[in-house]
């Protein structure tokens, strides 16, 4: 009867989630067909254990059932406070997700996790090369590796203003940390949440948001520097959309070069109804 | 403050079993196929009677199936009743969720299209699943599993496998989950409360840095087919070998996974398998 219950309560949760759009908080979308096909296997699993109970009343079915009739009796829930112990943990993630509210993560989180952009390292011969001769895209052409990027850069030096929204962020952002050097002076808008830490210059902020690979629990904070007009104050977790022209910076506490973005023009924006970035292959 | 953490902590929570659910119902239907429609004779004729021949069977065998760290035990462990020689059984379990198109693929993508970091991620994995597997076969005499009265059964007709087979599937689904449960729920507390960032700057000497990624890919608990995008986040920080140390031991020993392992096996085996296996991997990575 309790796995009946269970059953239900794991099928209303996964349905609730994909009609309410809640989904889009947990996981990428590029994966809901997987959770989708759960909904069908479990609303399968219910139907199959309330038909098993309701056979399993039935004397007569009963009486059948001799010790090789290959149904399992060894069922290692055998106490009642085992049972109940396994249905409240089965539970938990039922209740609380059905009626705690969807946390959206901010810059509590990342404390915690850190600040790792996928910078290239100082003295990489690519990236030494950039910085010379900034139009070399014909010298590294041949490794695969290149290849990708350059379609990247090719991509990002045709337009006029790189707008990096939650869908192109995260692949837009490799190219502009991978090839700083290729876009200098480009003018690049950018919307995400403020975060700043200690030891930062005091016009000085990051701009993030929190980038989706499969579920929230794989994600990470992606984002630029931004090198503010003076006169702006930021909270954390604020929420802005910005444009200015990039340039690159040694950031002392990564020790790398990194981009940075002058910021001319900025507003205070909602929070976006799709608060994090997804990464689409 | 501290609710608003709270919440994230139970948005993580939901986000992994989530995540995670639809690859153990796969797993327990798998599981609940092999019970019924395998019979002990078939798995005894397939698998070699060579524990090297047998562990490389069954690590390919793995890429076949499409399991994750989590849908992978059930099957494993139904694997075990059936006969597979423990050695063989555990080197599938350990390779299956790397040795896999999907995974492959993604890390291929994640490294920046690049193959090399693809053939080492596959080819470490099953030099450690090699290692594992022989050191199990002199270390473990008796069977590890919890539950192991198992007793041929035949059925009379299609309708009766069928039958027993989705009720095998249901119990398993039952007695599993609830691992997957509480080992979600500790990973998630450890992702919002425990600071994994300082953890980075310790790793800096040649075995620090190995333990560290090790670690943290231990207390992440990442899915298998998106953890090389993590690891490709620490490139610019960490050494090749020792992002290889987190690509190999993450989808092998992770705080959910060793749940998982412990609803299947002995407290005592599951304790001396993830030393085998830390040290395994961690001498490996190293030697790199």
């Amino acid at each position: 009867m309790l796995r009946i219950l269970v059953l239900i309560g794991f099928t209303y949760l996964f349905m609730h989630l994909h009609a309410s759009g809640n989904i889009s908080k947990y996981i990428n979308m590029k994966y809901s067909y997987i959770s989708e096909s759960a909904i069908y296997i479990f609303i399968f699993f219910t139907l199959i254990c309330i038909f098993f109970y309701i056979k399993r009343d039935n004397p007569h079915d009963h009486a059948l059932c001799g010790p090789d009739c290959g149904h399992n009796h060894d069922n290692e829930d055998n106490t009642w406070w085992k049972r109940s112990f396994t249905f409240f943990v089965l539970i938990l993630p039922i209740t609380t997700g059905l009626f705690l509210p969807t946390a959206t993560l901010d810059s509590n989180i990342v404390a915690k996790k850190g600040l790792f952009f996928s910078a290239y390292k100082e003295g990489d011969a690519y990236s030494q090369h950039q910085f010379l001769q900034p139009d070399t895209t014909s010298y590294y052409g041949k490794n695969d590796y290149s290849e990708l990027m350059d379609k990247g850069v090719k991509k990002l030096q045709k337009q006029k203003t790189i707008t990096l929204g939650e869908n192109n962020l995260l692949n837009d952002l490799e190219t502009l940390y991978n090839y700083p050097g290729q876009f200098i002076d480009k003018q690049v808008t950018i919307t995400g949440f403020a975060y700043k830490e200690k030891e930062m210059n005091q016009n000085q902020i990051f701009l993030l948001r929190f980038g989706i690979i499969h579920c929230i629990a794989d994600s990470g904070v992606y984002g630029m520097l931004l090198d503010l007009p003076k006169d702006v104050q930021t909270k954390n977790d604020e929420w802005l959309q910005v444009s200015g022209n990039l340039e690159t910076i040694y950031y002392q506490p990564f020790k790398k070069t990194i981009p940075v973005l002058k910021v001319t023009s900025w507003k205070k924006v909602a929070e976006p109804k799709d608060p994090y970035a997804y990464r689409s292959y | 403050m501290t609710t608003q953490t709270l919440l994230q902590m139970n948005t993580i929570f939901i986000s992994i079993v989530i995540e995670a659910l639809p690859f153990i119902l796969m797993g327990v239907i798998i599981s609940g196929i092999i019970q019924i429609f395998v019979s002990d004779e078939m798995i005894a004729k397939f698998i070699p009677k060579n524990t090297f021949l047998s562990i490389l069977l069954a690590s390919f065998l793995g890429s076949i199936i499409p399991a994750c760290e989590c849908g992978i035990v059930p099957i494993t462990r139904r694997l075990i009743l059936k006969g597979v020689p423990l050695p063989a059984a555990i080197a599938f379990m350990m390779t299956g969720p790397i040795i896999n198109p999907i995974v492959l693929f993604s890390t291929f993508l994640a490294f920046g299209n690049s193959w090399s970091m693809v053939f080492y991620r596959g080819g470490l994995a099953l030099i450690v699943s090699m290692i594992v597997g022989f050191v199990l076969k002199l270390a473990i005499k008796e069977p590890p599993l919890k539950n192991n009265h198992h007793k041929p059964v035949h059925y009379h007709s299609i309708k009766e496998r069928i039958s027993a087979m989705l009720e095998h599937s249901i119990n398993e689904f039952f007695s599993v989950s609830k691992y997957l449960v509480i080992g979600s729920l500790l990973a998630a507390i450890v992702q919002t409360y425990v600071k994994t960032s300082t953890l980075v700057t310790i790793g800096n000497g040649p075995v620090s840095s190995h333990l560290v990624m090790m670690g943290l890919s231990y207390v992440l608990s990442l899915c298998s087919q998106a953890d090389a995008f993590v690891a490709a986040s620490f490139r610019s920080s960490f050494s090749t070998s020792s992002l290889l140390a987190f690509l190999v031991f993450g989808p092998m020993l992770d705080i959910k996974n060793t749940f998982m392992l412990l609803s299947t096996f002995k407290s005592k085996f599951v304790l001396l398998l993830c030393t085998i296996i830390t040290i395994t991997v961690l001498a490996v990575t190293l030697v790199f």
